[in-house]
């Protein structure tokens, strides 16, 4: 401690008290405000203020709207100002301030001089903290509703592809057989046309599973599903779309091949809806480690600060949070009358993992 | 059949076309129940896209879809708002042709939907109610190897 023997520790301290942006306050045994430092100052309304400054004992309590205990958010029980012998390291306190509202602090309280019973109050703004919090648990539920999501996809998916599906199957099948019996002519027709419907319904399920999530994402890969999908938005809206997968059938992973599949669905929907144009370009490599995705096409193109997005503006949002699912990183480069590129990077062990 | 094997469905709807002013006609038909009733834009007319060629829909998408499942027509005064952006991209002919106001009848053929007219304008409101109404009375009860549902009370009638 010798070492710092010359430096000038009151100085120090007066500098901490006048420009620190924590709000102290010195209070003595009665529980009067002795003093308080500008930030202090800075969160308390005028008349809080002067009743303070005039020796109110009272006057803190029309700031404060109570500390976190272990029953309540906000309450006023066993307040921490009723003890004058009682030290609290931290505890959070809402205070109702000037122009901002009520903002939660961290607060702490403690004695500093036992022979006058002086007590220092000190508050820290945890709005920054809190946000960070909140932007972190927002996060984490995202993924978490996208992960819930797929599975439920999945579980559907499946259950109307084996059962359903095959249950149907089975009675078309049956019906067959009718035409096979000695059965009039009109209701052979019928059968027939009864046959046609059952075998549209068929169809019907089998699209309705594929769309909510492809068996064949499971099965056989992403550029496996890929094909079919591209097949499928080339026959449903005529769009054509140059697909070069470099990828030689290698497996990388349930989650990763969702990842990079559901972003690319969501890309080529948006170009579908939003680019006007008629074809666009998909290319799937890997190079260093990293997994890449690449969608681009040459049609309107948007702002992409644009505060205001056509649709729910919702999609790039999602497509983000699902490339975090699996730490990979999404670029999007686009301008108006150009077009739009996205890019998405998944690290992936090399070689895949053969799953 | 035979006798609607030279009805020239082109020059019919071209003459549609000129005789309503529409900005676009065309006419789906289902394929064969092997391709699994897929619905194809056969005949067309008035249009400035190709993308037509390669939309195969099935039953239930796009507006062809649409009339082919519920067997009615189907009326829209202003795409833009009655479809909706989000959504305007599920009838894609409708993008593609820039089309906003049509409307689309199902062609009917031993009792089923066989086939799907559309008739458009590429201006809103272009197409009434009072002339899609016009538009049916002139197809009347049959076109070509098909009938209107509508016109025709005696469902048997083939």
């Amino acid at each position: 401690m010798n070492q710092f023997s010359n430096v000038d520790l009151s100085n120090l301290l007066l500098n901490l008290y006048g420009n620190s942006d924590e709000a102290i306050f010195f209070f003595n045994r009665e529980g009067k405000v002795i003093t308080m430092n500008r930030a202090a100052e800075e969160i308390l309304d005028t008349d809080v203020y002067e009743q303070m400054m005039a020796g109110s004992t009272g006057a803190i309590c029309k700031t404060c709207k109570g500390y976190t205990s272990t029953d309540e958010l906000q309450t006023c029980q066993s307040c921490y100002m009723s003890n004058p012998d009682e030290n609290i390291s931290s505890f959070q306190v809402y205070f109702d301030t000037k122009g901002r509202g009520i903002i939660p602090y961290s607060a702490s309280i403690q004695t500093i001089d036992e022979q006058f019973g002086i007590r220092v109050f000190m508050l820290r703004d945890l709005t920054q903290q809190f946000k960070t919090q909140e932007e972190l648990n927002q996060k984490m539920m995202m993924q978490r509703v996208i992960k819930a999501q797929e599975d439920e996809r999945k579980r559907i998916s499946r259950e109307l592809h084996d059962s359903v599906a095959q249950e149907m199957l089975s009675s078309l099948v049956d019906l067959r057989v009718l035409k096979y019996m000695n059965v009039d002519e009109e209701v052979l027709k019928k059968v027939q046309q009864t046959e046609g419907s059952l075998m549209r319904l068929l169809d019907d399920i089998r699209h309705l599973s594929v769309e909510l999530r492809p068996a064949t994402l499971d099965d056989l890969g992403l550029e496996a599903a890929f094909r079919t999908h591209f097949k499928w938005i080339e026959k449903n809206y005529g769009l054509i779309i140059h697909f070069h997968p470099e990828l030689e059938a290698k497996r990388y992973g349930g989650e990763i091949e969702t990842v990079v599949y559901r972003i690319c669905q969501e890309a080529v929907f948006n170009a579908l809806k939003y680019a006007d144009v008629d074809e666009l370009v998909v290319r799937l490599h890997v190079a260093d480690g990293f997994l890449h995705l690449l969608v681009a096409d040459e049609g309107k193109g948007f702002d992409l600060q644009d505060s205001d997005p056509q649709g729910t503006g919702l999609g790039i949002y999602s497509m983000k949070e699902r490339a975090e699912l699996v730490h990979g990183r999404l670029h999007i480069t686009s301008e108006i009358g150009k077009g739009t590129m996205i890019q998405l990077e998944v690290p992936v062990l090399e070689g895949g993992n053969g799953e | 059949m035979k006798e609607w094997v030279g009805f020239n469905f082109q020059q019919e709807i071209e003459r549609l076309k000129e005789l309503f002013g529409f900005d676009y006609v065309g006419i789906a038909l289902v394929q064969t129940p092997e391709r699994g009733f897929e619905l194809k834009w056969a005949y067309v007319t008035g249009n400035q896209s190709e993308r037509h060629r390669r939309i195969i829909l099935q039953s239930g998408k796009g507006v062809a879809g649409l009339v082919f499942k519920t067997g009615k027509p189907m009326y829209i005064g202003d795409a833009l708002n009655e479809l909706g952006t989000n959504n305007l991209f599920n009838y894609p002919i409708v993008v593609a042709e820039g089309l906003k106001s049509f409307g689309a009848i199902p062609l009917y053929k031993y009792n089923r939907v066989n086939g799907v007219m559309l008739v458009g304008y590429r201006k809103n409101q272009g197409l009434t109610v009072e002339q899609f109404e016009q538009f049916k009375q002139e197809i009347g009860k049959k076109f070509g190897p098909f009938y209107d549902k509508e016109m025709v009370k005696d469902e048997s009638v083939q």
